[in-house]
């Protein structure tokens, strides 16, 4: 263990536990999934980092979109999103979720991802390149750190305004609302 | 060659135009009442699998242009005479207005999704259709989005952008 970082384990070890063990799920929306095999694999090796993929989103704490949201799969995202376990991070892969990229001109990729659920950092470029993965992790590392990596706090307090934001884009939502008003009272 | 099978179709159709602008590659055009008729015949023949409905939005023209493209599937390599390796494109034109037409489910089951795909994006409605419901998209769009006069800008600007950021509906601006 790196010495100098005693400090902080004893200062909060359970935050020091996540950021080194972040179990990521992929969403495979658009293009964005093709510099997930190499990231993962031998050649760059996420594993360094200790980031590895996992099966379902209830194993994971951070969800890494790659690719362009259409309306159909903004439920999606959002229904992944709410079932992983708290603390939680998002991040946006490629210039897409950020403002709609190549594509913000369609009629139905929603543009701005973190008007219906929190993100807590972006990687922008069109395509980045794997290592941009990494260093999106070790900035992550230092949000975790500062306690500012803190979106699924947000989503939880501001609830009511992600949902409407939900509702006006996808219609009345099949799901009950992951926090009802009456539970925060 | 294809010569055959345009005179084959044109004995049963006279009104039918047929162009052949490659090797494999058969382009009939009839008037909308047809349609059907030309399908089942075509069917009879040896040409089974409706691989593809498509539709084409001439806005200048005010007509929407329906495109059925027709395979033959054998069952051994044999059987393939030189007239079955060709595709058919059989084409029609309905009017933009009332954008309406019959389905071919009847003759082709695999017709439904596409008629599905057209109804959803082009808004042309298929009478007869079991489940004309949507498919790709999650809302109803005032004019269906793959019409040439839907302005996706304008669209675009007027809902995705409208949406307020959260940390701005918090402060009460919007």
């Amino acid at each position: 263990m790196d010495r100098n970082q005693l400090t902080k384990w004893i200062k909060s070890p359970g935050n020091m536990g996540h950021k080194y063990s972040l179990d990521v799920v992929y969403f495979c929306t658009g293009c964005g999934i093709i510099e997930i095999p190499p990231s993962i694999t031998a050649r760059w090796d996420a594993e360094r980092f200790g980031v590895k993929p996992v099966a379902t989103p209830r194993q994971a704490n951070l969800f890494l979109i790659t690719g362009y949201v259409s309306v159909k799969t903004l439920k999606a995202v959002i229904r992944t999103y709410e079932q992983m376990q708290e603390p939680k991070f998002a991040v946006g892969f490629g210039s897409c979720p950020i403002n709609g990229g190549m594509y913000w001109d369609s009629y139905n990729t929603v543009n701005h991802l973190d008007k219906y659920i929190p993100i807590d950092g972006w990687i922008a470029g069109c395509m980045p390149r794997p290592e941009a993965i990494f260093i999106a992790v070790t900035h992550l590392w230092t949000l975790i750190d500062k306690e500012i990596a803190d979106g699924y706090k947000r989503y939880r307090d501001k609830y009511k305004y992600y949902r409407a934001n939900q509702e006006k884009v996808l219609g009345e939502l099949e799901w009950p609302p992951l926090f009802p008003e009456d539970d925060k009272k | 060659m294809n010569q055959e099978l345009k005179k084959k179709i044109n004995s049963s159709f006279p009104s039918a135009k047929i162009s052949l602008p490659n090797e494999s590659r058969v382009v009939i055009e009839v008037n909308r009442d047809a349609i059907i008729s030309v399908l089942s015949f075509l069917k009879n023949m040896g040409y089974e699998h409706l691989s593809m409905v498509s539709c084409v939005d001439w806005i200048k023209e005010d007509e929407f242009e329906l495109i059925y493209f027709l395979n033959a599937y054998m069952e051994n390599d044999e059987e393939y005479g030189e007239i079955e390796k060709s595709t058919i494109l059989l084409k029609t034109m309905i009017s933009r207005k009332e954008a309406k037409y019959i389905t071919a489910i009847g003759i082709f089951a695999s017709a439904e999704p596409y008629e599905r795909e057209i109804h959803e994006l082009f808004g042309i409605y298929f009478e007869g259709h079991p489940r004309l419901t949507h498919l790709l998209l999650e809302r109803d769009y005032e004019i269906p989005p793959f019409r040439k006069d839907f302005d996706t800008r304008k669209y675009v600007k007027e809902f995705y952008e409208e949406i307020p950021f959260v940390e701005d509906r918090e402060e009460g601006k919007e």
